[in-house]
């Protein structure tokens, strides 16, 4: 009611670990903030068979990491939670507060787009329901509307066999990541019957590599389909450049990340 | 945009505990927990760094899980229990991790300090017998821009082995 009722000038927090930092720097001025904090229904991890796992906007990186529940059916996300920003960070900033800040050098968006991740969002006009490519529009902008917020994220249970969440840093003290990759596979031995590819960090929002994406299909994968992959990978992105990196450095780290970490993915000794 | 709107100083009450105290703080909105801790309650063990959510100097114990206070609002922690560096002491007697970093040296100008030991605390909670490297990744989210984290490292392992 409030959020419709005030617009633009008002903002949500829940965990306030991205928002704080908005606000000491005047990216935005809201005359009014509403917290999240006390909607428990909001936070927590469940399963089923339909949705597969929905996971509450309000629940925290560390919560994800540590769930039983995700660990068992989604490895890949537990691993990728469990490396965000830091560990104080982690037991603040919760992953629905993350993909509504849309900063492009984070880690879960590109992570739950590999998962063909959907977003649920509500407002006093209704609920809808996007995915992930729907949801991230551009630079620190997503679709949500200025009444709406995201209550829910759906990890579909999907016949993926495999999967990895890589994250390059510039140096190790570093909390961005430069590039991050996401792939999950589904094959047979070194066969990949299908392949989602997903760079992240190093582009305004992740984005599949669907070239990429068919190029793998039903090939068996060698350290030179690998390669191959990876340069197809590194020169489809659209790559930024800034202070953090130059886009041809960029885009040789994703070639680099992306070669052995499909090698790593079929068990592959990468050269 | 600067100041293109005026603000008005609303104010609430915080509930809060504090090592052990409790407290109730009336407080503007905007009050961070790190100023709250600081300038209202006088507890100026915890830092205020890089107020930014990198450097970890400002590191409480919030329900017992570490966070930066510095990315909080005081009004966050509304009846919530908040450990801080000087919450650790018992009796008189230092925190077996506080006498470790004495011992080890784990510091030169100690600003980081405060935080580096309250992340300790956490880590050693959840991971009692962690590997060096176990401690070098917990500490990702704490800066010490003296001593190449070497002889903290040995600090917390020494003050893990001592705590078994």
């Amino acid at each position: 009611m409030m959020l419709a009722e005030h617009g633009e000038d008002c903002r949500v927090i829940a965990g306030g670990t991205a928002l704080m930092l908005a606000l000491r720097q005047r990216m935005v001025n809201p005359t009014h903030l509403i917290s999240l904090g006390q909607l428990e229904a909001m936070r927590g991890i469940a399963y089923d068979e339909q949705s597969g796992l929905r996971i509450g906007a309000r629940t925290l990186h560390s919560e994800v990491a540590a769930s039983p529940l995700i660990r068992e059916r989604c490895p890949m996300l537990a691993d990728m939670a469990s490396r965000v920003a830091n560990p104080q960070v982690r037991n603040q900033g919760t992953i629905g507060g993350n993909l509504c800040y849309a900063d492009p050098a984070t880690d879960p968006p590109s992570c739950l787009m590999a998962l063909g991740a959907k977003v649920m969002l509500a407002s006093t006009r209704g609920d809808r329901e996007l995915s992930i490519e729907e949801f991230l529009v551009d630079y620190y902008t997503t679709a949500l509307e200025p009444d709406e917020i995201v209550t829910e994220i759906q990890v579909p249970p999907v016949n993926i066999t495999a999967g990895r969440h890589v994250r390059f840093l510039r140096t190790a003290a570093e909390h961005r990541p430069l590039i991050n990759l996401a792939i999950t596979i589904t094959h047979d031995g070194k066969l990949c019957r299908e392949a989602r590819l997903v760079v992240g960090a190093t582009t305004p929002i992740p984005a599949r590599v669907t070239r990429c994406e068919d190029f793998l299909a039903g090939k068996t994968v060698t350290p030179e389909i690998a390669a191959e992959a990876a340069s197809i990978a590194a020169a489809d992105i659209n790559a930024i450049s800034d202070l953090r990196g130059s886009e041809e450095y960029r885009r040789d780290m994703v070639r680099v990340v992306t070669r052995r970490t499909i090698c790593e993915l079929f068990g592959l000794k990468d050269h | 945009m600067l100041a293109s709107k005026p603000m008005p100083a609303r104010k609430y009450v915080v509930n809060i505990t504090v090592n052990g105290m409790a407290h109730e703080v009336e407080v503007p909105a905007r009050r961070m927990l790190s100023d709250l801790l600081r300038d209202d309650l006088h507890l100026t063990g915890t830092k205020r760094g890089c107020e930014t959510g990198i450097c970890g100097a400002c590191s409480v114990l919030l329900d017992g899980e570490v966070v930066k206070s510095c990315l909080s609002l005081a009004v966050q922690a509304k009846g919530r229990s908040i450990t801080t560096v000087e919450g650790l002491a018992e009796n008189g007697e230092l925190h077996p991790i506080q006498q470790a970093f004495m011992d080890y040296g784990g510091l030169q100008c100690g600003y980081c300090t405060p935080g580096m030991i309250i992340m300790a605390c956490a880590l050693l909670k959840h991971n009692p017998t962690p590997t060096r490297e176990d401690v070098r990744h917990g500490l990702n989210g704490n800066l010490c821009r003296c001593t190449g984290y070497v002889q903290i490292v040995d600090a917390i392992m020494a003050a893990a082995e001592k705590m078994k």
